[in-house]
């Protein structure tokens, strides 16, 4: 009995601890990221930056608490209810179900919930239809810039006519980019052929059928399929058929392009708009802000290793992937 | 009336180790009968009891209890009349219950298991009261889990178990075999009483030739799946351990031994 | 104090998780994977229901049921057809997945902010803000010692000592002339009626359904039930039931400790930092026993 109070008390003692009052004009946030991944982890960084920018520089006069769920659900819940019951100025969640899970633990207390990387806010109930805030929370969509990609695609490939997609079922921003992804295709001449698979796992038996039906692969932004991006690269490459990510990061990993969401950009907006908040602005009067600039960027390895050359007007805003 | 009729039991059929252990096999056993049953390893003695209990199923042939034919009946509904021990003692109990537990349990066969509370304290009484009759010490161990138990003490409570309720067939599977001499002595002489007072039409393998000399009034040696020797009544009465030893001998001679 | 509550409210909820889990590893001795997919069952019949309108309390015995179907399928599967008990788990793991989307309307992530809950509602909307803070640990609590009482009188009834016989001795069950199968699959069922209700409270707690909030689930149940058993193993006045629940809270504390940034050289050390801890707490359960032995 007596070692179980000892572990009691250093757990309060612990606790106590982190939850240390700040000292003077430092502020102090806490990041809430859902999964170990590249495009989170730009959003991260690019949010400090833009904190950085407007003033509020960790390790000067700003403190910063980061926590990673590694895509557990429990575990996004105790690091929500967690920073929620610190007295924290502002928790930034990024990925829609921790931003759920912050906004909803931070719901009755004063602490604001600043999001990123959620591709529809609106279906995460974290804003309304038109655009104003559900309570004290904003943030920023990294919906994917589909048409463009489309576009993009149709230029590289005039002879293309079936898209292929794999998704995972799980990801509720992989349902709607899907969906618009259908409408748009028939604009630019195209069909989309889906593969929804539930685990890494699955992918490839879902790719082995997949790829003999399509011309081109066009990924998303969906976390299951983009950790296995190696071996999807592999089957393609195989297959000699051309792999369009959806940012940065996978074309540095060897998809051919991409009109893709600069994932640093988009996390520096958010930052500013955390600066805003913690300058004293409400979060429920600043809407929620998406990314409408996309750029393009070109992995030239890999579009030769598929022969396709990139066409003079494309060149021209291209952003080689080597040079970054 | 219990009986089996032509039964033929195969193992591993349609394979290369095909075995055929009974080949229209024939037994009956009248009702209120105590029937011990000798033979050496692999003569078919327990597969018999599993036959008789349902636990295995046959190539052909019937089992009938009464004249009614039971041979596609599932093993657990055949218990409802079918009380059975078995060689090892772990199996009559449940070993992370307490004995007041695994008595409730057996008081409570052959009625619906709902959501009346599990142990009736009246009948606490009554369990004590059997469990003395055993000479254990048991009846001061209602609250001990049955798995801290000795084999001995836990065979006996199986035995009390399985004849707590009213049923018609015992099936004794060599269950003496694991007990030590003065034990096993004291649990053959309460499953004769226990017969006894119940009536009930009993079925006890053992290896043991003089229980079988000393106990139940028929007595059966089984080889290669064959009765070789049946005396019942009277006839029985002459059997001695000598008798029996000296068939057993024949048959090891016979077998080349 | 607010992080301690809500250790402790996150480890009820899982407890009634683990309690169910208590059924099928500890009683049955069926290591039941269906956990999985069972527990966002619950908390995606309870979204759909709210989001249509219906009334909170409605979702408890909605999804009560609806786990209880997941996991007689699992029973039957395994008995009736004759599968091993691992495999008719993932079976039924695997095929309610896609179930559940369907339940949750063809959506893997379906809030339910702003509408009426167990936790928010009028009446604890009513309650003075001191009181306030407490109300959802305390309708928790309230909720996990109904589920805790109510096992513990079922297991004392002869429908409950039947339960314990069949994952004891299944033999004993068959010589009491009754289908040890059946039993199987009423336990499986009960069992995960239990998970299915930790998944509609987690669901109204956290205000949306996850697709992905099932996942390790059942390694959850798994270390409640054992570091809840084996750290209260010589303490008769303590229940198993009661153990179990204090060992799902024991494992929030772990993972909160594990989250508390003072210990953690780095965020992605936090699962190493909590095996740890787990580790920690089934050692000192060993010494325990062992200073017990030694006074005996």
């Amino acid at each position: 009995m007596k070692k179980l109070l000892c572990i009691l008390t250093a757990l309060t003692m612990v606790l106590t601890a982190g939850l240390a009052l700040a000292e003077g004009e430092t502020y102090r946030i806490g990041i809430a990221q859902f999964a170990e991944h590249g495009s989170l982890d730009n959003c991260r960084e690019g949010f400090l930056a833009g904190l950085a920018e407007n003033g509020f520089v960790e390790g000067e006069n700003l403190e910063v608490d980061y926590q990673n769920a590694q895509a557990d659900m429990g575990i996004a819940n105790q690091i929500a209810q967690g920073m929620a019951s610190g007295d924290l100025d502002l928790i930034c969640a990024i990925a829609t179900p921790i931003a759920q899970a912050c906004f909803n633990a931070a719901d009755g207390t004063d602490i604001p919930t600043i999001y990123t990387a959620v591709t529809d806010p609106v279906a995460a109930m974290l804003a309304t239809e038109d655009g104003t805030a559900t309570g004290n929370v904003t943030g920023t969509s990294d919906k994917l810039p589909i048409e463009a990609q489309l576009k993009m695609i149709r230029s590289l490939m005039p002879e293309a006519t079936k898209i292929g997609i794999l998704y995972s079922t799980s990801e509720v921003n992989s349902e709607s980019a899907i969906a618009e992804y259908q409408a748009l295709a028939p604009d630019y001449g195209f069909e989309i052929v889906v593969s929804g698979i539930s685990a890494t796992a699955d992918i490839p038996l879902a790719l082995d059928a997949l790829l003999p039906q399509v011309d081109c692969l066009s990924n998303l932004t969906d976390n299951t399929v983009v950790s296995s991006l190696p071996l999807l690269l592999d089957k393609a490459g195989e297959a000699g058929k051309p792999v369009f990510g959806s940012e940065v990061e996978q074309v540095k990993l060897g998809c051919a392009a991409s009109e893709g969401l600069d994932y640093f950009a988009l996390g520096k907006q958010t930052g500013a708009m955390a600066a805003r908040v913690l300058s004293g602005e409400a979060a429920a009067d600043i809407p929620y802000e998406v990314i409408s600039e996309s750029s393009l960027y070109v992995n030239y390895d890999a579009l030769a290793a598929v022969g396709i050359e990139l066409p003079e007007d494309q060149a021209a805003r291209a952003i080689d992937v080597s040079t970054l | 009336m219990l009986e089996l009729r032509n039964v033929t039991k195969i193992y591993q059929a349609g394979t290369i180790n095909e075995t055929c252990l009974f080949q229209d096999f024939n037994l009956a056993v009248p009702d209120g009968q105590f029937v011990s049953v000798v033979g050496s390893n692999g003569s078919g003695k327990t597969s018999m009891l599993n036959i008789i209990c349902g636990s295995i199923e046959i190539e052909r042939g019937q089992v009938l209890v009464g004249g009614k034919d039971i041979t596609r009946m599932s093993e657990f509904r055949r218990h409802r009349t079918v009380g059975r021990v078995y060689q090892n003692p772990a199996l009559g109990t449940c070993p992370s219950m307490t004995l007041l537990e695994n008595m409730s349990l057996a008081d409570t066969k052959g009625r619906p298991f709902n959501l009346r509370r599990g142990t009736d304290r009246r009948r606490i009484a009554f369990y004590r009261e059997q469990l003395s009759r055993l000479n254990l010490g048991l009846e001061d161990k209602l609250h001990v889990k049955v798995g801290s138990l000795s084999g001995g003490q836990r065979q006996a409570a199986a035995l009390l178990m399985s004849t707590m309720t009213p049923i018609d067939f015992l099936i004794l599977d060599e269950h003496t075999a694991a007990l030590d001499p003065k034990t096993a002595e004291r649990i053959m002489e309460l499953t004769d009483q226990i017969v006894r007072e119940k009536k009930l039409t009993t079925i006890m393998v053992t290896h043991n030739l003089r229980y079988a000399v000393e106990y139940g009034d028929r007595v059966l040696m089984m080889h290669q799946g064959k009765t070789v020797f049946d005396r019942a009544g009277e006839e029985k009465r002459g059997v001695t351990t000598e008798t029996l030893l000296g068939l057993f001998n024949e048959i090891s001679i016979e077998c080349g031994n | 104090m607010g992080i301690v509550l809500s250790t402790v409210e996150q480890g009820l909820i899982y407890a009634i998780l683990a309690l169910g889990v208590y059924i099928t590893y500890k009683i049955l001795d069926f290591p039941d994977l269906s956990v999985d997919s069972t527990f966002p069952l619950g908390a995606a019949v309870t979204a759909t229901m709210i989001t249509n309108g219906m009334h909170p309390l409605l979702t408890l015995p909605a999804s009560m049921l609806a786990g209880a179907l997941a996991g007689a399928v699992t029973g039957i599967i395994h008995v009736k057809c004759r599968v091993r008990d691992l495999l008719s788990g993932i079976i039924v793991m695997t095929g309610l997945y896609s179930l559940n989307l369907r339940v949750a309307q063809d959506k893997a992530n379906l809030p339910i902010f702003g509408t009426d809950t167990l936790f928010k509602n009028g009446l604890t909307a009513a309650l003075p803000d001191a009181v306030a803070d407490y109300a959802p640990v305390l309708i928790l609590l309230a909720l996990v010692v109904l589920c805790k009482l109510c096992m513990d009188w079922f297991l004392r009834t002869r429908a409950g000592y039947l339960l314990r016989a069949v994952g004891d001795n299944p033999t004993v069950v068959t010589a009491l002339a009754k289908d040890g199968g059946m039993v199987k699959i009423q336990g499986l069922a009960i069992a995960n009626a239990l998970v299915a209700l930790s998944g509609c409270v987690m669901c109204q707690y956290q205000r949306f359904f996850e697709i992905s909030m099932g996942t390790g689930a059942i390694v959850i149940g798994l270390a409640s039930v054992i570091i809840g058993t084996n750290l209260f193993k010589n303490l008769s006045f303590l229940r198993a039931t009661s153990a179990v629940v204090i060992g799902s809270i024991l494992y929030k504390a772990c993972v909160a400790i594990a989250l508390s940034s003072g210990l953690l050289p780095k965020p992605q050390d936090m699962k190493f930092v909590t095996a740890v801890l787990f580790l920690l707490i089934l050692a000192l359960g060993e010494v325990r026993r062992k200073k017990v032995k030694a006074h005996a």
